[in-house]
């Protein structure tokens, strides 16, 4: 028996190689990694916390990772609508493809795209990911569940601290200069006082209403918010001019990122941008950024 | 004042970036205008579009260099203006044909910065704002330089506003009478960057012609004379312009939670300008052939 095992282990580089899975952003990619482990080589295509994953530009390179993975997470919702075109242009049977708007049933009108900031979404996607991952190598599906439910368990501590959050500081007014962490601050029981068309109008580049920018001014220079929190990958003049203003009126600023920055997993991500918003309210410390890794 | 309180709400002069807009928007409205009318009577609206165009690549630049984009579009419009005056030989044919390949080769380079503007930097909608403009994205700070090169545009007329004229209308009979013809042309190309740099920065590079063009066309079917039409195509500028911001901001209530970009107003205003002007009036001054 000691035997089979022994041999087992040793032909499986050769019986099964990796499974090839890309997460088209990256902080999809780092749940696979977590979930698949030893038997998945994952790559990530939007990675840079510094650019606008909005804008993104599409290159021959990635299309051919998209048409080599087996296993593909997108976050749907108009977000990364290039992925999908490639991954109809490169068709593939036995490929297994997570739309995460579809897998958490949003409906498609939904005007947030930024859905890993849900707490419900990452626990979905990693069973989703252990199911899809077992489909393709179902030798190992015992494996990939394990995982998952380890995943589901580590996340305690970041749904526990927006509990612990919410309870201590309940309806905390704040200013947003999109909505990328929105349903993270819902979820604290933050009330968000940014008029919603000026967030879209950041978000998507458009001409921003006079009335929705002199409302957001007004947000600072009347001590209305008590936090601004500022997406480090979405920025222009106007921005800046919001960051200046709440500078001026020593308001604390937490940066919020679309796209996992570098040195932290999902979890670790998610928790430090708690702490960063309890900093901000309890203490008055801003956060402008996580570690080294934005200018 | 109670008709004026229905027409223009009373937060709309109180609003930050109303203020800004009316300002900025003043400068190159007024630039354009008393510009436009020489370019138009030179027959060099296609220079003016060019160097609109090509400026964008400048504002597009500045994102990604993380200047002002006034400097940028100006840094651009400038060099463009020197080479289309170099390449630029005297015959109007010529002139199109050099315009024309700096043109492509400026809007090639526009194309460019934006790529790494969006791949880069973390930007949202420069190409938009380097475009079509922004107007109530435009910071206050902006204020002094923007008026600042627009009253260096105004001195620069004031100072050459005789030779300019005639070498705009009678460019033989300037020549026999010993005006420096291609220095005031090269001065006109000068006005020309600054005009379309403040009005890129207001209503976008590729709407920009629309301000320089338009209102110094509808000028010149309604005024007999010169100093009459510059006068006019400033005033219908600047009518464009306010009247515009006026509309994008009642736009507010139209379709809740959005207003209508700006810059479609004014454009759309010089248009019925011209529209109305072309039905009523016939061409007054006569222009260079």
């Amino acid at each position: 028996m000691a035997l089979f095992w022994a041999t087992a282990a040793l032909a499986q580089p050769v019986a099964s190689p990796r499974i090839s899975a890309l997460g088209v952003e990256n902080e999809y990619a780092n749940v696979i990694a977590q979930i698949g482990g030893q038997y998945v080589t994952v790559s990530a295509i939007e990675t840079d916390p510094n650019t606008n994953p909005h804008d993104f530009e599409v290159s021959p390179r990635i299309a051919s990772q998209i048409a080599g993975a087996d296993l593909i997470v997108e976050n749907g919702l108009g977000y990364d609508s290039w992925a999908n075109r490639m991954i109809a242009a490169a068709p593939r049977a036995s490929r297994q493809v997570i739309d995460v708007r579809r897998l958490l049933a949003v409906p498609r009108t939904t005007r947030n795209p930024h859905l890993w900031y849900s707490p419900a979404t990452m626990q979905a996607v990693a069973q989703a990911v252990a199911l899809a991952l077992g489909r393709l190598a179902p030798a190992h599906a015992a494996y990939f569940y394990a995982n998952a439910q380890k995943f589901d368990a580590s996340l305690r501590p970041w749904l526990a601290a927006m509990a612990a959050f919410k309870a201590e500081f309940p309806n905390v007014p704040v200013a947003v200069t999109e909505p990328v962490g929105d349903d993270m601050l819902q979820a604290m029981g933050a009330n968000i006082l940014t008029p919603f068309g000026l967030q879209a109008a950041i978000m998507n580049g458009t001409d921003p209403s006079p009335q929705d920018v002199a409302t957001q001014d007004t947000l600072f220079t009347g001590h209305k918010v008590k936090l601004f929190v500022y997406n480090q990958q979405v920025t222009d003049p106007l921005t800046q001019s919001f960051l200046a203003l709440a500078r001026q009126n020593a308001i604390p600023v937490v940066g919020v990122y679309e796209t996992m920055p570098t040195g932290y997993d999902y979890q670790s991500w998610m928790q430090a941008e708690v702490a960063a918003l309890r900093n901000a309210v309890s203490r008055n410390i801003s956060t402008r950024t996580l570690g080294g890794s934005a200018p | 004042m109670d008709i004026l309180n229905l027409l223009v709400a009373p937060e709309f002069f109180a609003n930050g970036p109303v203020r800004t807009a009316l300002v900025i928007s003043a400068g190159a409205a007024i630039v354009s205008g008393v510009v436009g009318v020489f370019t138009v009577i030179r027959g060099q609206s296609f220079a003016g579009h060019a160097l609109a165009d090509v400026s964008s690549a400048g504002g597009s630049a500045s994102f990604l260099l993380g200047i002002n984009p006034l400097l940028g579009f100006l840094g651009i419009a400038l060099l463009a203006a020197g080479v289309i005056e170099l390449a630029g030989l005297r015959r109007v044919r010529e002139r199109d044909l050099a315009t024309g390949v700096v043109l492509g080769a400026g809007l090639g380079l526009t194309a460019l910065f934006l790529y790494f503007d969006v791949t880069t930097r973390s930007t949202t909608g420069v190409a938009v704002s380097v475009m079509f403009g922004s107007m109530f994205a435009i910071p206050a700070s902006l204020i002094p330089l923007s008026t600042g090169v627009g009253l260096g545009a105004l001195l620069i007329v004031a100072a050459i506003y005789r030779p300019l004229l005639l070498t705009s209308f009678e460019p033989g009979l300037a020549k026999v009478r010993g005006v420096p013809v291609r220095a005031i042309g090269l001065a006109h190309l000068l006005l020309l960057s600054l005009a379309v740099t403040l009005s890129a920065m207001t209503i976008g590079a590729i709407l920009s012609t629309a301000l320089l063009i338009g209102p110094a066309a509808t000028a010149l079917r309604l005024a007999r004379r010169p100093g009459w039409a510059i006068f006019l195509a400033a005033l219908i500028g600047l009518g464009a312009c306010w009247g515009g911001i006026l509309l994008a901001y009642d736009s507010y209530g139209w379709t809740p939670g959005h207003s209508w970009p700006v810059s479609f107003f004014i454009v759309t205003l010089i248009f019925l300008a011209y529209l109305g002007a072309s039905s009523t009036a016939k061409p007054a001054l006569k222009r260079a052939g």
